[in-house]
């Protein structure tokens, strides 16, 4: 009985820093948070009742409405694509023999870097006639040059992949040889046709405004949508990690099994890799859900640099109630606005958890 | 019983070496940057003995990044300084929840623009310490390089602008202008033509003259004088003039301390702001900072009197005469080294001409604040980017402000 009891305070006592830390700064703060939601408050004279007051001006005021969705439509193709992403990165690196150090160490990079500097940079290569805009622009120039090596490598290799299996079997469409002799002859081509002057280079002047813009593309601004492709960047290569940690307690008789079986590679990655890695998945998909509903700090530092509705998302209309510039505070407004995200996060985690991926592996 | 009469010497001879006050510690507080050697300046060259004689220490903390954020949170946690600057553009949020003592002292002296701006519900609650306006900056090499006349204080929009597209013609790597598509530039243009930000009613009507200034400030891109700073990697118009990108700009004189750092050597000139070509008269913003003291604080009454020290005639002219910032007293406005030839005092002069332009408004939007310019910077920001054209930009900018101002 004694044994019992003492174990269970010492329980008691190893829980007792984080319960004090919670106590304190989340159930407290989440209960005045709430009481705050319901009344007009400036910080400095006594918070007055209004009753959902605040609640009904959020569902009216444009920038709240603009701010979900700009939240919800960032969430989604972010998290999608990070995921994504950080799977067929952490597959490609798990199957990299040579360098595998190496390549883990370059593509953790980005992650490593403080996310205020990472926008810094990114403002700099997101400027009208900047980096970004002048990938674009050699694309777009050089598009029939790009277009005729494609369909020159396509037909080459096609060609070579034909002759060879007439003599023998088993020859692969992706025979590395082939491959490498068929780039070869399109560059030539290419080189032979721009010689002869058959392929004009476009000169355009493109100014692409990625920030400052208040255009839309699809259901987001342009702004978030540059905004996603920074932090898609920075986000992946730690997720990356993360599956490729899954990735190496995968059994490889697993791999074995099936290949004696006569599975082919993305047979085994659709039915052996996928489903193992659901608990990392899970994992990832509701850190990438929670990260990206809640983002702010990107946005805070773009500034003026792109117009207030190219950029507000729900966290930074909270923090512009409470602080709006040259103006009293709205705690209040902050406050109901906060509640709506944090449900908002806890239904989109709740409802992820119940329809889409699996906490347990099959 | 013989120790008592040595007791009553020793507490009579501190007493007499008491000053006049009990000794009194100030806690006061401004953001970093050039401030700070203002501020340390002050005390130490200036109001040293003073503040000696008065029994009162100063403890200066400057504050880097947010300074208003600092300062309401400060002052709602009860560890906010005792006196403290206000910026004119959110000193109502803090005069309004009453979190500044009124000032009591003589206020004569200073320039009825500035106090008026520190005035809320008839009563004063910060000295203005300095203030800033509008001028146009412009590298002299630049414009003796394309061979084009030096702007200058006769100069219309319209003439300003056909100087700039020369300059951009003659030397094509250089712009006239970098253009920021914010109020805190455009206003000036937009105020010259007698237009208010606010009319009788409080309401916010974009009109006529407003369209004017508007057409004329989105158009210098597409007319050659001018290109977006943005895009020349810069986030205001003085980063262009520093790095000879741009050959004018459009600042207040805080662009010296700036160019002091970035262009020691350029050959700065400096004039008054272009007048409207139609009414003939020129529009200015005001920026200006005050000291508040804290209405909580326990040593108010010192907390008052540093205050006062440090805006007086002999402190602001000391301020002046390093070329820090410019005297909110009307005294000073023909101090001699005012009429120097050095580029800091032709600027200052320059700028604190621009005070006494025809229609000038403090940088300053009533209850709302800052988020008041948002619909004017949307506007010019996607005209000049050519992502709207002025009649759709502005009527959206004009249903913005009906909605704003509604509630």
């Amino acid at each position: 009985m004694s044994r019992v009891s003492s174990d269970e305070r010492s329980g008691w006592l190893f829980v007792l820093p984080f319960t004090i830390s919670m106590t304190l700064f989340f159930v407290y703060a989440i209960v005045r948070t709430a009481y705050y939601s319901f009344t007009e408050y400036d910080l400095f004279t006594a918070p007055s009742f209004v009753g959902l007051s605040n609640y009904t001006t959020l569902v009216s005021d444009e920038l709240f409405l603009i701010a979900l969705r700009n939240t919800i439509g960032f969430s989604l193709i972010v998290t999608t694509v990070q995921t994504v992403l950080a799977l067929a990165l952490a597959v490609l690196v798990n199957h990299a023999v040579r360098v595998r150090g190496l390549v883990r160490t370059v593509f953790y990079l980005p992650s490593i870097m403080s996310s205020a500097a990472m926008t810094l940079i990114f403002l700099w290569l997101f400027q009208r006639d900047g980096f970004m805009t002048a990938i674009v622009s050699t694309v777009l120039a050089y598009r029939r040059h790009m277009l005729l090596f494609f369909v020159g490598m396509a037909a080459l290799q096609g060609a070579l992949v034909l002759n060879a299996r007439r003599s023998y079997e088993g020859v692969s469409i992706f025979d590395p040889f082939f491959l490498l002799a068929a780039a070869f002859g399109a560059l030539a081509l290419i080189v032979a046709c721009a010689l002869a002057g058959l392929l004009p280079v476009f000169d355009n002047d493109l100014l692409i405004s990625w920030l400052n813009t208040q255009r839309h593309f699809l259901f987001m601004p342009v702004t978030l949508w540059s905004v996603a492709l920074m932090n898609i960047f920075t986000t992946v290569p730690t997720l990356m990690l993360l599956f490729l940690a899954g990735l190496q307690s995968i059994p490889s008789a697993l791999y074995d099994a099936a290949e004696i079986d006569g599975a082919n590679a993305f047979q085994r990655f659709r039915h052996i890799t996928v489903p193992a890695l659901r608990p990392v998945t899970f994992a990832v998909v509701t850190m990438g859900v929670i990260g990206t509903l809640q983002m702010f700090d990107q946005v805070a530092i773009l500034g003026d640099a792109a117009p207030l509705a190219s950029r507000v998302t729900l966290a930074y209309y909270v923090y512009e109630s409470a602080f709006p510039a040259g103006a009293s505070s709205r705690i209040g407004m902050a406050s109901a606005a906060a509640l709506v995200l944090g449900i908002l996060t806890i239904a989109v985690v709740y409802a992820q958890k119940s329809v889409g991926v699996k906490e347990r592996a099959e | 019983m013989l120790f008592r009469p040595a007791k009553a010497l020793a507490v009579a001879i501190m007493l007499l070496g008491l000053p006049a006050l009990a000794d009194e510690t100030v806690r006061i507080s401004g953001w970093g940057g050039s401030e700070v050697a203002i501020v340390n300046g002050l005390l130490t060259n200036v109001l040293a003995e003073k503040l000696a004689k008065e029994g009162i220490t100063v403890k200066y903390e400057p504050v880097d990044g947010d300074f208003s954020q600092f300062i309401i949170n400060g002052l709602s946690a009860g560890t906010a300084p005792d006196l403290f600057y206000v910026d004119v553009f959110w000193a109502r949020s803090i005069f309004s929840a009453g979190q500044a003592a009124p000032v009591t002292q003589d206020v004569s002296g200073f320039s009825a623009n500035l106090l008026e701006a520190f005035t809320y519900d008839g009563k004063l609650y910060a000295i203005p310490k300095d203030f800033n306006t509008l001028a146009v900056h412009f590298n002299k090499d630049i414009f003796d390089d394309a061979g084009v006349a030096y702007p200058s204080d006769d100069d219309t929009w319209t003439t300003l602008q056909e100087k700039l597209v020369a300059v951009h013609t003659a030397l094509p790597e250089v712009d006239g202008l970098c253009i920021v598509p914010e109020y805190a530039r455009f206003g000036a243009f937009a105020l010259s033509t007698g237009w208010s930000p606010f009319d009788r009613q409080g309401k916010t009507v974009l009109d006529e003259r407003f369209r004017r200034a508007f057409d004329f400030y989105t158009g210098l891109v597409k007319s050659g004088a001018a290109v977006m700073a943005a895009d020349a990697g810069q986030s205001w118009t003085g980063g262009c003039l520093a790095s000879e990108r741009a050959a004018i700009a459009i600042e207040g004189a805080w662009i010296i301390s700036a160019l002091r750092d970035s262009a020691p050597n350029m050959n700065l000139g400096t004039v008054r702001m272009p007048k409207d070509p139609e009414s003939g008269k020129r529009g200015n913003i005001v920026f200006t900072v005050g000291w508040a003291v804290n209405a909580a604080s326990k040593v108010s009454r010192a907390a008052a009197k540093v205050a006062a020290l440090l805006t007086t005639e002999e402190a602001q002219q000391w301020v002046l005469e390093q070329g820090l910032a410019l005297p909110s007293r009307t005294g000073l406005a023909d101090n001699p080294w005012l009429r120097g030839g050095q580029p800091e005092q032709m600027t200052s002069r320059v700028v604190l001409e621009g005070l006494s332009d025809d229609h000038v408004t403090p940088y300053f939007f009533g209850d709302v604040g800052g988020s008041w310019m948002q619909p004017i910077n949307a506007a010019l920001n996607s005209v000049i980017l050519g992502e709207a054209d002025a009649d759709t930009a502005l009527a959206s900018a004009q249903s913005a402000f009906d909605r704003m101002l509604a509630k």
